[in-house]
């Protein structure tokens, strides 16, 4: 008996079940004396990761010899960062683009050239700058986000100030007497310019095409493996969830807010546009993130480099967020050429914890996680995550189908297990209170499940997909072969296209 | 479908900013239980449709999404857990005060200031003397003896206050020196012993500043440089104000009214001296 429970022991030990078996978490001990809120991470040529802190400062880590050195301090809450061929870092924060430049060679920054500042600033708290992506051709662009009214506009602003509205500039700029405007100034408002707006730079930054509009709170936009430009949101006003975006140019992205800046607009306020009439304007999410399920605030898109993950998931995307325990992968599916995704929880249950704000990939594969939390839910200083080499059983592909969908695992599946599958979907509102509950939310009877030849393809029916319905499949009652459970066991995939 | 688990949806929609008996985000669920106990119809309301009530917190996104049934099942888990619990009392200030990172001058720091547009730069020049530049509108805003900043009221939270002056305003600009009306351009700063240089185009003009401190508390320098070198004599226009003296090492000032010969323009140096 003895000896048979010790072996029943044994192979439970080697069933893979939990991401801490495959990947270890380390904190990075932070520079001292510094904030340790990270906006943002990028790794240079050298391997070194360069890092962006709340307060202004731009660290530079070494991985191997495990120390900071100052590289540029005094910034305003940068929240991106890209390196340049030429040594040079540019970095986006509050005011302007930045060019960090090191022209005597003594390790820190003596040149802080301004690359771009185009765009206006109305002393909103809310109103962050995110970027630069950079595309094949070496154009960067940068997002703008639009004001909140939990505060009113300063007194001075820079740039020009829209009349579109109902409050008037100095109904907006009156701290003392805001209780009284806010209500009428709009949830999130863009009375400077460019604010809401994907901005398209010339490499040197002298030239400046506005190049999509509607963002609210964008905090991540990143190239994904196939060049296009993805751009994450955050649930609030006219997002009833957190959305994901592949961003075209002259695209409209769902806030009315940033319409104002349109050019040849024609000074209608977007506030008080139909609802139905916006929503004609708006171009679909490619993805949905569920509020409260796998993200309230996601983060910056990055592409999966080779060795950091298994083989399957090279090239995927991997998004932060900040609320949940989670990152994110993006499942990526094409109907007639209509590109839609499903989102799945990558390090759900392990020690990652909260804040995840951005991710750069070492040169040695390591994940960095950078947190931060600006005084909302989230987290500080650098998390390590090493991936152990060891294969594991995770979802690789779905496919979204006449009847239903087709999944591939890393690893054969359980036949046993299909039938404890649950599929649901629901939709939500646009509309312009923040956020929106589920809606019509419905539970799918799963019919027909069945693995390939070699186990790893699931396909099952639940009838015709629904367009604009977000589809939950949960496998967290899925076993592998083995007996162990599928990590990131649940995936909710938005139909734009339902295949006929 | 089941009825909601309080505790579960507690977990993904509410515990990122609620803990027990300490506020982080916000309140703590002891100070929830004193707030609503007996009031689960208030509670969900306020979820529904939350509003600003505390300065220097952030307030609430709406939980609409949960739908009422999952609320007071949230209510009810809060009710539940926070019976008997007291909160602790927390220290708001600055962990950073004291840090040799922000302690050290001279320093340069973007950040809201008060009085000045929202792309402003604090420049301490040395401990007591320190400077208020606008990077929107090309020009120093004003000078302050005593300290350099307090950042915290900013870096606290999200940036929804000013930083406060540390010390006392003695001179302050209500216009560029050189004039308004004309187009700016802001291009950057590069350092040199830990002190700026702005550089900024005003016209046709290429302009650099750089500050240096007097001793301790009385002052500064700024050296300007301008190309191309102007074609006719230039006039430097500055707000008269009590306690401040200011002269130039070039040109002839009368009063508040600097000009300076074409060949003076290309480098000259102020002094402003402050009681």
């Amino acid at each position: 008996m003895k000896s048979l429970s010790l072996l029943a022991w044994l192979s439970l030990s080697l069933v893979a079940s939990a991401w801490t078996e495959h990947f270890s978490f380390e904190e990075i001990a932070g520079p001292p004396g510094v904030d340790p809120q990270v906006g943002a991470m990028e790794t240079l040529a050298d391997g070194r990761l360069a890092v962006a802190f709340h307060r202004g400062e731009v660290m530079i880590y070494d991985p191997v010899a495990k120390t900071w050195t100052a590289f540029a301090s005094g910034l305003q809450e940068p929240l991106g960062m890209l390196a340049d061929k030429d040594g040079s870092l540019l970095v986006m924060q509050r005011a302007e683009l930045t060019r960090l430049r090191d022209t005597d060679g003594d390790g820190s920054a003596d040149s802080y050239e301004t690359v771009f500042d185009d765009f206006g600033m109305s002393g909103n708290y809310h109103e962050f700058a995110y970027g630069p992506a950079r595309d094949a051709q070496g154009n960067l662009y940068i997002v703008l986000g639009v004001a909140s009214n939990g505060a009113s506009m300063a007194k001075e602003i820079r740039g020009e100030f829209s009349k579109i509205g109902k409050v008037d500039f100095a109904g907006m700029s009156t701290r003392e007497t805001w209780g009284k405007n806010r209500g009428a100034a709009g949830r999130m408002y863009a009375r400077v310019k460019w604010r809401g707006w994907v901005l398209k730079l010339s490499p040197d930054g002298k030239t400046m095409e506005p190049f999509a509009s509607g963002f609210r709170s964008p905090n991540g936009i990143g190239f994904d493996a196939a060049g296009r430009l993805l751009i994450t949101d955050n649930q609030g006003d006219w997002r009833p969830t957190s959305p994901l975006y592949d961003v075209k140019k002259g695209g409209f992205y769902g806030h009315p807010a940033s319409l104002v800046w349109t050019p040849g607009w024609d000074g209608k306020d977007p506030m008080s546009m139909p609802v139905p009439e916006l929503d004609k304007l708006q171009q679909p999410a490619i993805g949905y993130f569920p509020q409260g399920e796998l993200a309230n605030s996601p983060t910056w898109p990055v592409v999966i480099p080779k060795g950091s993950f298994p083989e399957t998931w090279t090239n995927h995307t991997l998004i932060g967020e900040m609320n949940q325990k989670n990152l994110v992968r993006v499942l990526e599916d094409k109907v007639d050429g209509t590109l839609q995704t499903a989102l799945v929880p990558v390090f759900d249950g392990s020690p990652l914890g909260m804040g995840s704000n951005r991710l750069a990939f070492g040169k040695d594969g390591v994940l960095y996680v950078g947190k931060t939390a600006l005084s909302w839910a989230g987290g500080k200083g650098i998390t390590r995550i090493k991936w152990n080499g060891k294969a594991f059983l995770a979802l690789d592909q779905i496919k979204a189908q006449k009847q239903g969908f087709a999944l591939r695992f890393s690893q054969p599946l359980d036949a046993a297990t299909l039938d404890k599958l649950t599929v649901s979907r629901h939709t939500y509102d646009y509309h312009q209170a923040y956020g929106a509950p589920k809606k019509d939310l419905t539970k799918l009877e799963v019919k027909n499940a069945k693995l390939s030849a070699d186990g790893q393809t699931l396909t099952f029916e639940i009838g015709e997909l629904k367009e604009k319905y977000l589809h939950f499949i949960d496998m967290t009652a899925l076993r592998g072969k083995d007996g162990g459970k599928v990590l990131g066991s649940k995936a909710w995939y938005q139909v734009i296209k339902a295949p006929k | 479908m089941a009825a909601p688990d309080g505790a579960q949806l507690f977990t993904n929609n509410c515990s990122a900013c609620h803990l027990l008996d300490q506020m982080v985000v916000g309140p703590s669920l002891a100070e929830i239980r004193g707030l609503y106990l007996g009031k689960p119809d208030d509670f969900v309301k306020w979820c529904v449709a939350p509003k600003k009530k505390r300065e220097n917190v952030i307030e609430m996104p709406s939980m609409v999404h949960v739908g009422d049934e999952g609320l007071r099942a949230i209510y009810d888990h809060i009710m539940k857990v926070a019976e008997g619990v007291k909160a602790k009392k927390q220290d708001p200030g600055d962990p950073y005060k004291t840090s040799a990172t922000y302690t050290a001058r001279p320093q340069v720091q973007r950040i809201f200031m008060p009085n000045a547009g929202p792309a402003s730069i604090a420049v301490a020049l040395d401990a007591t003397n320190s400077l208020c530049w606008d990077a929107g509108e090309c020009r120093l805003r004003y000078a302050w003896t005593g300290g350099f900043i307090d950042g915290f009221p900013y870096w606290r939270g999200n940036g929804s206050s000013v930083a406060a002056v540390v010390g006392t305003v003695k001179y302050t600009e209500a216009q560029s020196p050189f004039g308004t009306g004309k187009e700016v351009k802001f291009l950057g700063y590069t350092m040199k012993d830990k002190l700026p240089t702005f550089r900024y185009q005003i016209g046709a003009q290429t302009v650099t500043e750089r500050f240096t401190p007097l001793k301790e508390g009385t002052g500064f320098q700024r050296t300007f440089a301008v190309t191309p070198t102007p074609s006719a004599p230039m006039t430097l226009e500055f707000t008269a104000q009590d306690g401040v003296t200011i002269t130039s090492d070039k040109g002839k000032m009368d009063g508040t009214k600097l000009t300076l010969a074409p060949a003076d323009a290309a480098t000259f140096t102020l002094t402003i001296s402050l009681k």
